[in-house]
């Protein structure tokens, strides 16, 4: 091997959640998303690396695997990669293969299936730094020297805690090495080549690793109760209550802030260009718009503040083990955990995240089920509902009404996926049992400088929106809203007369039964490309309603609670629950799925149930007097 | 008409073409992608002058070959799913 103009392709494997991604992030400097749970990684990544000596190299970062003897999808992606039968992708010239110091004993087991390769390969023990906290204490050198491989230690979370590794690749690459294989001499078919595996880790681990105890005492400690049947499960709500009180109590006065400033915003560009066409597009339609979304802004980040420090903190996995007899009995499997929690950030991830489990059938109904999780981008048309007509006030001298109803909508969205994958099972009369098989990883202090990378991505895909595709369906919407004129003998407002005045008009046949005014109706087209853009589209189609400047300079908040009924609020927000209004999501369905027939399932299913609960809320609502 | 009206009504006309652009290249990349490889074969024909076949080749979206870094639903990258 030696320096030549293609990059030298480096992978990085391991076992899942031995911090590859965040190995990955500190060698390339990407800032790809780290979590304390396994199964974050589902694809392969590719980042560039410039070592110290001028090398460049392609670096590769894999999913995680527990064997080279793929189980999943994802396991096989790594295989396959790893051996260089992947179509299209050379295979790796170095292997750098991740084990976390804490877990040895597992993932020295995959270490060894690596070695087996044959391929040039240095063993990162990662996170070294809570190894030795823990009084675990590894002897690099003999383990090298028993393993027949370079090993560096490496803590990836820390700044330079890769820079030994970089150089160790360097002096490989320039000296390359391929390691001995061991096992096939020992054993040649697989229960022997098993077995064979354990006794060499075993064979390692008494020649170069001293653990004081298998288990930290606080991990222990900790989980007596965090996974207690009773307190664990009192535990996991409080937990998610909190959350949306936050994000309830936390946000206003930024939220203030952004109202005010795009109030102030409105007005300075009304006042400066003369009254026209341009000062509308810009005052009723691009300012009203997009201010009406990024006024959600502090609760997502909020919000998410949370999901990142409890995905770092390794309680996620508890609350997996958990929630795993409530999901088993609904049929869905263990596995379904982290693809449905990846899904309250957007379904997209989440349904591609679902290649981690192994059986078809659970596959696709984890994929069915996902769209249901509430996603980031319905919680602006949430908000923008609930501070309309939930009044800010203390329930019990301590609670949020807002935040409770909120918490309600996200447990809504839950109980629904179980309740259809429920039936789903029943429909298929599947009585098979599937056992959860769940590492779960130390607990740890959530970095600071990972949860603000997290958060920085969340706000960044946020705003990304809001100038791109949100941007352009506001601008489309005004336009539709705007053009043709009324005419001279007009007798209605002027909206009314415009293209998306008609249709809005016209789809009300379809949707009064459920209580949706033409104005909402309107919203739903653009909507379907992004949910947020149902809010920014009302808060244009009220702006270009209003009688006056002042009228239209109005926040949208106390416009819809002036002139819907909770009814059609209630309606509203039940059918944001279930309808799947995100183009991308189906076409992430057909993606994954590689059939018409499931994707087209899923849209009638979930318009269908949207539909008929909307219609059912309505109506009830409607008979209590909230008509 | 004065001409200011006229200027406002060209950046409204500039600015919905764009926005049509955006919606249409990230909502329906398959048919954007399909559409400029027709606009372009036609502007690449051998008897169309030299200025047609460089809006062509303008015009000509880039090998699939070259992968994306985007993920999603809606671009069309990603490994290929499994056959079932």
């Amino acid at each position: 091997m030696s320096a030549t103009a293609l990059p030298l392709r480096l992978a990085l494997v391991g076992n899942p959640n031995c911090g590859k991604t965040a190995l990955f992030n500190q060698l390339t400097g990407s800032r790809q998303k780290v979590a304390n749970y396994a199964g974050v990684t589902v694809e392969r990544k590719e980042g560039r690396l410039h070592s110290a000596s001028g090398r460049s190299y392609a670096v590769l970062d894999l999913p995680g695997a527990y064997s080279l003897n793929a189980a999943s999808l994802d396991e096989a992606i790594t295989r396959d990669l790893c051996r260089g039968f992947l179509p299209g992708e050379p295979a790796p010239d170095v292997l750098v293969c991740v084990v976390d110091a804490t877990n040895l004993r597992l993932h020295l087991r995959f270490a060894l299936e690596v070695r087996e390769l044959g391929k040039p390969m240095i063993l990162a023990v990662n996170m070294a730094d809570v190894a030795r906290r823990r009084g675990i204490t590894i002897d690099l050198a003999a383990l090298q020297r028993e393993l027949g491989v370079p090993v560096v230690e490496t803590v990836a979370v820390r700044r330079n805690g890769a820079r030994a590794l970089v150089e160790r690749i360097d002096r490989l690459v320039a000296k390359p090495h391929v390691p001995r294989t061991h096992l096939a001499e020992t054993a040649d078919h697989g229960a022997g080549t098993a077995q064979a595996l354990h006794e060499e880790t075993r064979r390692l681990l008494s020649a170069a690793v001293g653990m004081p105890t298998r288990t930290a005492r606080i991990d222990d400690a900790l989980d007596r109760w965090l996974l207690h049947p009773v307190f664990g499960l009192m535990a996991l709500a409080v937990v998610m209550f909190l959350i949306f009180q936050a994000v309830y109590a936390w946000a206003t006065p930024m939220m203030d802030a952004i109202d005010a400033a795009t109030a102030w915003l409105g007005a300075s560009v009304g006042a400066a260009l003369p009254q026209g066409p341009l000062n509308s597009l810009l005052v009723d339609g691009i300012i009203a718009g997009l201010g009406g979304v990024i006024v959600f802004l502090p609760q997502i980040l909020i919000l998410f503040a949370f999901i990142l420090a409890l995905e770092e903190s390794g309680y996620l996995p508890r609350a997996a083990f958990l929630l795993d007899r409530m999901m088993a009995s609904a049929g869905l499997s263990g596995r379904s955990f982290i693809p449905l929690l990846s899904s309250f950030a957007c379904a997209i991830p989440g349904i591609m995240a679902t290649r981690s489990i192994q059986d078809p059938r659970d596959r696709l109904a984890t994929i069915l089920v996902a769209p249901l999780m509430t996603c980031s981008a319905r919680l602006p048309v949430y908000a923008l509902l609930i501070g309309a007509f939930i009044p800010q006030r203390q329930v019990w001298g301590v609670f949020n009404q807002q935040g409770l109803v909120l918490f309600g909508l996200y447990f809504a969205g839950v109980v629904s996926a179980l309740m259809v994958s429920w039936v789903m099972k029943k429909w298929r009369r599947d009585k098979s049992e599937h056992p959860l098989l769940l590492e779960l990883p130390s607990y740890r202090i959530p970095h600071p400088r990972d949860l603000l990378i997290g958060l920085w991505e969340r706000a960044w895909i946020f705003l990304r929106r809001v100038g791109g595709i949100i941007l352009a369906l506001t601008i489309l919407l005004w336009f539709l809203l705007s053009f043709p004129g009324a005419p001279a003998d007009a007798t209605m407002p002027a909206i009314d007369y415009s293209f998306a005045g008609r249709i809005g008009h016209a789809m009300t046949a379809i949707f009064a039964p459920i209580g949706f005014n033409w104005q909402i109706c309107i919203a739903l087209i653009p909507g379907l490309a992004a949910r947020e853009v149902a809010v920014s589209s009302l808060a244009t189609v009220y702006a270009l309603s209003a009688a006056d400047d002042d009228a239209a300079a109005q926040a949208l908040t106390p416009l819809i609670s002036d002139g819907w009924s909770l009814a059609t609020a209630l309606s509203l927000l039940v059918w944001f629950i279930y309808a799947p209004m995100c183009i991308s999501t189906l076409a992430t369905i057909k993606r994954e799925t590689n059939s018409w027939k499931k994707m087209s399932f899923a849209t009638i299913y979930l318009f269908g149930l949207a539909y008929v609960a909307s219609f059912v809320t309505y109506q009830v609502a409607v008979l209590l007097g909230a008509g | 008409m004065d001409a200011s009206l006229l200027l406002q009504y060209a950046i409204i006309a500039l600015a919905v073409l764009l926005s049509v652009w955006v919606v249409a290249k990230k909502q329906f990349p398959g048919s954007v992608r399909r559409l400029r490889v027709g606009l372009a074969l036609y502007l690449l024909r051998e008897q169309r002058p030299s200025w047609m076949r460089k809006w062509g080749r303008a015009l000509a979206p880039a090998s699939n070959a070259d992968g994306g870094s985007d993920c999603g639903g809606c671009n069309g990258c990603g490994p290929s799913p499994p056959k079932r």
